[in-house]
């Protein structure tokens, strides 16, 4: 074990003023009613109104909030993902649950024929987005995770996460000619 | 014996050995692809190329024999340089979909890309394409794009089983494994190629996409298809078996196993007896052991001359052991009849007939099989009325469909039915009292295999359900019964199993050697 450093930090000690107290409690609230006065201003480009109407006016979130997760889509709709059991591998949260499928495409093989995600149990790393070679899973889409009422309201299955979904930029799986596919 | 010198390492070998073997001595891992050691040595896919002093080009380390006072460097730039260019060769035409295939964490050309090479592809062009999914045989796939050619499975089916399914088609970027015409890779050890492909180029179809080789826990164990008691890797994934792997082990099976035994697994799974039974209704143990010891009792004074004893060779030693002390201390009966699977196919190799693995065990423990009756004198015995009460461990007699009918028809003689068994089979409904033991999976035990070898196996996974090993379930009832026999731990049965046994020359479990 390393050592531990430590650097001790000295009290301010409160003078008079801050002891006597009503002083400091009249700067607070100078503070408050500056802040009422100027947001009731009829000049409106002086009002500066720190109060969001949540949920009236939906906050605008930054780019790459983790929100909900989302499955993405081929170019031809299918699910992009090929159930490769990373991102379940990689979940600290063991929420994501995955069931491989042969798929009817030679080309395609593999596919997620059961994808759940345990919205509830999720901790919203993102790992799960990192660990995914295919761009299959994002966490992008803008919503966070609703309330839910019942367990089972939380099990988004592989369609639910299909429809928040989208195509990818990506380039999936090279061009195959249909004679070697077969 | 030649002295040689390998990475400035001077060590002593036998005469005859490869610088490959050499280099593992002296602790040096020299990448390989086609070099298998059950196998020939084509020494043609050129990973394991190595430095030789003085010699003018590289060397294979799988073919090239060790002489005296040689100087090899396995990691001299040339080498480096070499095997980056022959990876970078083979993954030319690869499709690198390692996401979808089923060889991804325990692929070689995985490993030695990110210990070797870890490159990036240089190739502009597309890459060559070929059938993905290729039913080259009943039990296993094939890929061609994955295929690096490294001809392993073609020499195992020539040089192993002798049935030389497969060759090579085409030529260049085109070449293929395929079989001969009319020909399937259908012969009884087919998966084992799957096993001994470096790449995801065989995949066996059972496995195919069940589970990522990364999440598998793996147990040494034994297989329990037929006596011949193949080691194995028993590998499962949140108390379920996904797949055996044979496990090496010189003295029984080598590199290999069956197909038939690799399935086998399916058993533990399937038509498990899960809760103890009384006449239909699931009880839970206490109530279930005081059911069964009363019963017992009141059978045994009633007609303690009337009791019989199936011993079921599919059990463990340890299993076998307590059954005896049970039988003869506690229910004191002679009445023995020796139950387990009928005969069944057997080859040359590996396959026996015996479909136990245990037989040899209950000959060890029981002191020879002359004592147990055969199942057309138990049925007799039955229907005689000179068996009143039956005790059976596990579901299995060899007998065939007809004779086994008519045990069945026959239980109804019985005044008591106690069945101790893994599966329900139709029996668990006939049993006045069913109680569920525990597979080879879930607990440790012994097996001894036709060849008087005693291998041990370990457990994998907590016993399913309600279902306990039989050695405990004959503690238990014992204990009811007011005779206790006491072991905590299986060690001490195994201990004292192997004292009392006269059939010592079984000595202590195989050491099984690493691969
Ligand atoms: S965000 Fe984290 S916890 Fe949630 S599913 Fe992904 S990996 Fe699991
Ligand atoms: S979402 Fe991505 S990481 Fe998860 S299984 Fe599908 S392809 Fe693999
Ligand atoms: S054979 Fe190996 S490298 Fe090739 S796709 Fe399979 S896992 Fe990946
Ligand atoms: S199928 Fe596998 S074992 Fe056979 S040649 Fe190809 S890579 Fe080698
Ligand atoms: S392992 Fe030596 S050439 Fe293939």
């Amino acid at each position: 074990m390393g050592e531990v450093k430590t650097k001790p930090v000295e009290r301010a000690e409160q003078g008079l003023w801050e002891k006597s107290y009503i002083p400091e409690i009249l700067r607070g609230l100078s503070v408050t009613a500056g802040h009422f006065f100027r947001n009731i201003s009829p000049r409106k480009s002086q009002r500066r109104i720190f109060t969001k109407n949540y949920p009236e006016e939906p906050t605008v979130y930054p780019e790459r909030y983790r929100g909900l997760h989302r499955l993405m889509l081929r170019d031809d709709g299918q699910v992009r993902c090929v159930a490769c059991m990373c991102c379940s591998t990689i979940c600290p949260a063991d929420c994501i649950h995955i069931e491989a499928g042969e798929h009817d495409d030679p080309s395609i093989e593999k596919y997620p024929a059961v994808f759940v995600i345990d919205e509830l149990r999720c901790i919203v790393c993102g790992l799960c987005v990192e660990a995914c070679p295919c761009d299959a899973i994002r966490m992008d889409s803008g919503r966070h995770i609703p309330p839910y009422t019942e367990r089972n309201e939380a099990f988004f299955d592989r369609d639910l996460l299909m429809e928040l979904g989208g195509l990818s930029q990506a380039k999936q799986g090279g061009d195959r000619t249909p004679a070697a596919a077969e | 014996m030649p002295k040689v010198n390998i990475n400035g390492t001077e060590i002593e070998v036998e005469k005859g050995t490869t610088i490959l073997k050499a280099a593992a001595q002296a602790g040096f891992e020299v990448p390989h692809f086609c070099y298998h050691p059950a196998l020939s040595i084509p020494a043609n896919c050129r990973m394991c190329l190595v430095e030789v002093e003085g010699a003018r080009s590289l060397e294979p380390a799988c073919y090239s024999e060790v002489t005296d006072g040689m100087v090899v460097e396995t990691k001299s730039e040339r080498v480096i340089k070499a095997q980056k260019s022959v990876l970078e060769f083979i993954l030319l035409n690869h499709p690198v979909d390692c996401p979808i295939c089923d060889q991804a964490g325990e692929c070689k050309l995985q490993d030695y890309y990110m210990a070797y090479d870890a490159q990036e592809s240089r190739l502009r062009a597309e890459k060559n394409q070929k059938v993905k999914v290729f039913p080259i045989g009943p039990e296993v796939l094939y890929d061609g794009e994955r295929c690096i050619l490294c001809t392993r499975c073609i020499r195992f089916c020539e040089e192993i089983t002798g049935t030389n399914e497969l060759t090579i088609v085409q030529r260049g970027d085109s070449a293929e494994i395929r079989t001969f015409p009319g020909k399937e890779l259908d012969n009884p050890y087919s998966v084992c190629t799957a096993d001994i492909c470096p790449v995801g180029a065989l995949t066996s179809r059972d496995f195919r996409f069940k589970c990522r080789v990364w999440l598998l826990q793996s147990t040494d164990s034994v297989c329990t298809g037929c006596s011949n008691g193949c080691n194995i890797h028993l590998e499962h994934f949140r108390n379920e078996i996904q797949r055996y792997r044979p496990r090496y082990n010189p003295q029984v099976n080598d590199y290999w196993m069956c197909d038939a035994g690799r399935l086998s697994y399916k058993e533990v799974h399937t038509d498990r007896l899960l809760r103890p039974m009384s006449n239909g209704a699931a009880l839970n143990w206490h109530g279930v052991t005081e059911t069964a010891s009363a019963k017992l009792a009141r059978a045994l004074d009633d007609d303690a001359g009337s009791f019989g004893f199936v011993v079921s060779p599919q059990a463990s030693c340890e299993d076998l052991f307590l059954a005896k002390r049970f039988i003869e201390e506690v229910l004191g009966t002679d009445q023995l009849y020796l139950g387990g699977k009928p005969d069944g196919f057997e080859d040359d190799f590996l396959i026996k007939a015996d479909k136990n693995p245990n037989r040899q065990g209950v000959k060890a423990v029981f002191g020879g099989l002359n004592d147990f009756g055969d199942v057309d004198k138990l049925i007799d015995d039955i229907e005689s009325g000179a068996i009143k009460t039956l005790y059976m461990m596990e579901t299995h007699l060899p007998a065939d469909a007809e004779t086994r009918q008519r045990f069945v028809d026959a239980l109804d003689k019985l005044d008591l039915f106690v069945l101790q068994a893994q599966h329900c089979a139709e029996l668990a409904n006939q049993a006045h009292l069913a109680l569920p033991a525990c597979s080879h999976a879930e607990t440790e035990g012994t097996f001894v295999n036709f060849d008087g070898l005693a291998q041990p196996f370990e457990q994998a996974f907590a016993p399913h359900g309600d279902s306990l090993p039989h050695w405990q379930i004959f503690m238990r009832l014992a204990r009811a019964m007011g005779q206790p026999l006491t072991y905590t731990f299986v060690h001490q049965i195994r201990d004292e199993m192997f004292q009392a046994s006269d059939a010592d020359e079984n000595g202590e479990p195989a050491e099984a050697q690493a691969e």
